[in-house]
């Protein structure tokens, strides 16, 4: 097996792919950046503006009963006055609930997005997302309250385990219930990407994998899942982000057993009226979620340098049965 | 890889088979709903040739590639591959590889990696793999870009890469479907003569799908024409060309004026045929047996066909008016309308005494060797 003539093969001569510079290129790329305005202008009205302000409280302190904050003196006392023995154990716990929820969304939302991406007739996906979507939709508090009835001992479950002889089972105000509540709360926020990368995903490349000889796991595991994995990603973050802070579920749910460090930081606004402690948590669980993903992500990136690796093919360049 | 040895072919399912890379379908069938896509099908591929399956989208020629690959199953019939019947074996388990019709690179592979997918499933130990993709690689001439991704490569080279990653597995049958329409039309003409090449040197079977009739023309050994479901036509380039069985086949493989009528008279080698305007003559052999008064079709490929000023010699003529002239690189063609609105058109070198301007009266004419009669059915 020689190789054919390189010079008889104008096919191969690589084109560099670049053109010469467009003279309208500058200003084409100013009205694009205007398209990106309105975007601009919610972020920093909704975002940067309250984190700001929320900082700022919580270099404060709360001066008398009867007002909620004050910077005329500042300092860093709301932080250490913050990051005591409860918020720890909070915080421990609330990590808790959060990756083993995050970690169940993904393990029950990829085999409901993979079979609504692949396997559903494009046909039938629309509806799919639909049944997906729409229970999302409905306010999360009257979601919630929902299991809260489901799981009482005064529900239908609780009648049929009694009818049965089991007795009332406690279901409601355990963690338990919070991680069943968080898990259904956050679901579609998991679903939603994997469907959305599992979708994008060319179904011919599996058949590539098992022309190749891979059968249908190996085809999975190297092919499927590679792709998904923005989507994941995403999913991931998505669900663990937003059910770190979430203090609705808990307090429906969870009653004192279930308390996550949302509820800390909701009750120094809402009931001790102490805003520069609330802020001065707020920031801190801020900062602890931004160090758990930059964590995860560093542990994530090195696992797919060694597997990288591993699966590296040297192509030598050695002269013995090449001609190249 | 220089020596004959490694083109071998090695997969352990063919180990003790006497002809490996002879593809056998005996009887196939395959239904989508109520329709056939391909009925009753029998076709057997000789080792080490390249066959295309050629024809119009529909006619089932992409759906018998992929029983033949075991990306479908028949509902009827047998698949033997190097005479190892395998029409339920999952393409994993099948000593065949594919080239895709978008070429289905894994994106988030280097070429590297895309090529040595397959490697690890042949049992080819890690010590030897990067000398077999850097052979696959040099063999496409694509060995410098081992390391990019998929993306950053452009359509011709992606197709290498996909024909790399195949070889690579030295498969005893090779499948290609359609792998060239993506490649526009002088790559493609370029990569035709190296794909025809490259199988010449490896022995391998090549089994080629396309609907593009210069490109079967061009690389294959045999052609497979096939219309609805079955197979009309297989034999060389040649033969398909110069005589197609039926008017399908004949209208599929180059171009034809065709002209409608009645026979007039038949013979065992001659036939003539009336048509609006004219008696028209054949010497050769029918495509299919003919009726005496019965309905046919007269078939005449452009570069038989002479256009004059005047009254020509020979049994062939047709006046007509000049409706419009294009120069074809080499050639002219040429538009003709007679009278009665039978369109004819012509192929050919100009002529000094040929009429140029459009409007002029003119008389087609050619041999009635260069015509071939189809019953109608």
């Amino acid at each position: 097996m020689t190789a054919l003539d390189a010079s008889s093969a104008p096919g191969l001569t690589q084109s560099s792919g670049i053109g010469p510079r467009r003279t309208g290129a500058r200003r084409f790329r100013w009205n694009v950046g205007l398209l990106a305005l309105p975007i601009g202008v919610w972020l920093v009205f909704f975002f940067i503006v309250p984190f700001v302000v929320i900082l700022w409280y919580s270099f404060g302190d709360k001066p008398s009963l009867y007002v909620t904050h004050s910077n005329d003196t500042l300092s860093l006392g709301r932080f250490a006055e913050a990051l005591s023995p409860v918020f720890f154990q909070t915080f421990a716990r609330t990590l808790n609930i959060a990756a083993s929820g995050t970690l169940i969304c993904l393990l029950i939302g990829f085999p409901i997005a993979y079979w609504m991406a692949v396997k559903l007739s494009p046909k039938y996906q629309g509806l799919a997302l639909g049944l997906v979507l729409v229970p999302y939709w409905t306010n999360f508090l009257v979601r919630t309250i929902g299991w809260q009835i489901t799981l009482s001992p005064q529900s239908f479950l609780a009648d049929v385990s009694r009818n049965l002889g089991f007795g009332t089972p406690e279901l409601l105000y355990t963690s338990g219930a919070v991680q069943l509540g968080v898990v259904y709360n956050y679901l579609p926020l998991m679903i939603l990407p994997l469907y959305v990368a599992l979708e994008r995903m060319d179904h011919r490349l599996l058949e590539a994998s098992r022309d190749l000889g891979a059968n249908a796991f190996e085809g999975f595991r190297r092919v499927t899942v590679p792709l998904a994995l923005p989507g994941i990603g995403a999913g991931l973050l998505l669900v663990f982000v937003p059910l770190m802070g979430d203090y609705i579920t808990p307090s429906v749910l969870g009653g004192a057993a279930g308390s996550m460090v949302g509820q800390m930081v909701a009750s120094q606004f809402q009931t001790a009226q102490n805003w520069a402690l609330g802020s001065a948590m707020a920031i801190l669980l801020m900062l602890a979620i931004l160090a758990v993903v930059v964590v995860f992500a560093i542990i994530f990136k090195v696992i797919g340098m060694v597997i990288d690796r591993v699966e590296r093919v040297n192509v030598l360049d050695d002269a013995k049965g090449s001609a190249a | 890889m220089t020596s004959t040895a490694e083109t071998e072919i090695d997969f352990k399912t063919v180990e003790h088979s006497t002809a490996p890379g002879r593809v056998t379908l005996s009887g196939v069938s395959k239904l989508y709903g109520k329709n056939y896509a391909v009925q009753s099908l029998d076709l057997d591929i000789r080792a080490g040739e390249f066959i295309s399956l050629l024809g119009p989208s529909g006619c089932g020629k992409t759906t018998t590639l992929r029983m033949i690959g075991g990306f479908e199953y028949p509902d009827e019939g047998s698949i033997s591959i190097s005479d190892v019947v395998m029409q339920d074996l999952p393409p994993h388990k099948r000593p065949v590889n594919t080239v895709f019709q978008a070429y289905a690179l894994f994106p988030h592979m280097s070429v590297a990696k895309n090529v040595a997918y397959g490697l690890g499933y042949a049992k080819v130990p890690k010590s030897e793999m990067g000398q077999r993709v850097g052979d696959a690689l040099a063999m496409v001439r694509m060995k410098h870009l081992a390391d990019r991704m998929p993306a950053q490569l452009s359509g011709g080279q992606q197709q290498r890469i996909a024909l790399a990653r195949a070889l690579v597995n030295r498969p005893s049958v090779l499948l290609l479907d359609e792998p060239m329409s993506a490649l526009d039309r002088k790559l493609r003409e370029e990569m035709q003569i190296e794909l025809k090449l490259l199988q010449q040197q490896l022995g391998t079977t090549f089994v080629f799908v396309t609907h593009d009739q210069e490109e079967a023309m061009t690389m294959s050994d045999r052609i497979a024409v096939m219309n609805g479901g079955r197979i009309e036509q297989i034999g060389s380039p040649a033969e398909v060309y110069d005589s197609p069985t039926t008017a399908n086949v004949a209208g599929f493989i180059g171009q034809q004026n065709f002209f409608t009528g009645s026979v007039e008279n038949t013979g065992p080698v001659g036939a003539s045929v009336t048509v609006p305007g004219a008696t028209l003559v054949s010497a050769k052999a029918p495509g299919q047996p003919l009726v005496k008064g019965g309905p046919a079709t007269v078939a005449v490929r452009p570069e038989n066909v002479t256009v004059t000023a005047g009254d020509a010699a020979g049994p062939n003529q047709i006046s007509a008016t000049l409706m419009s002239i294009s120069q074809l690189g080499s050639y002219l063609q040429v538009v003709m309308l007679t009278a009665e609105g039978l369109k004819v058109m012509a192929r050919t070198n100009r002529t000094v005494d040929m009429p140029t301007r459009i409007g002029d009266a003119v008389t087609a004419s050619w041999s009635a060797e260069s015509v071939t009669i189809y019953p109608t059915a």
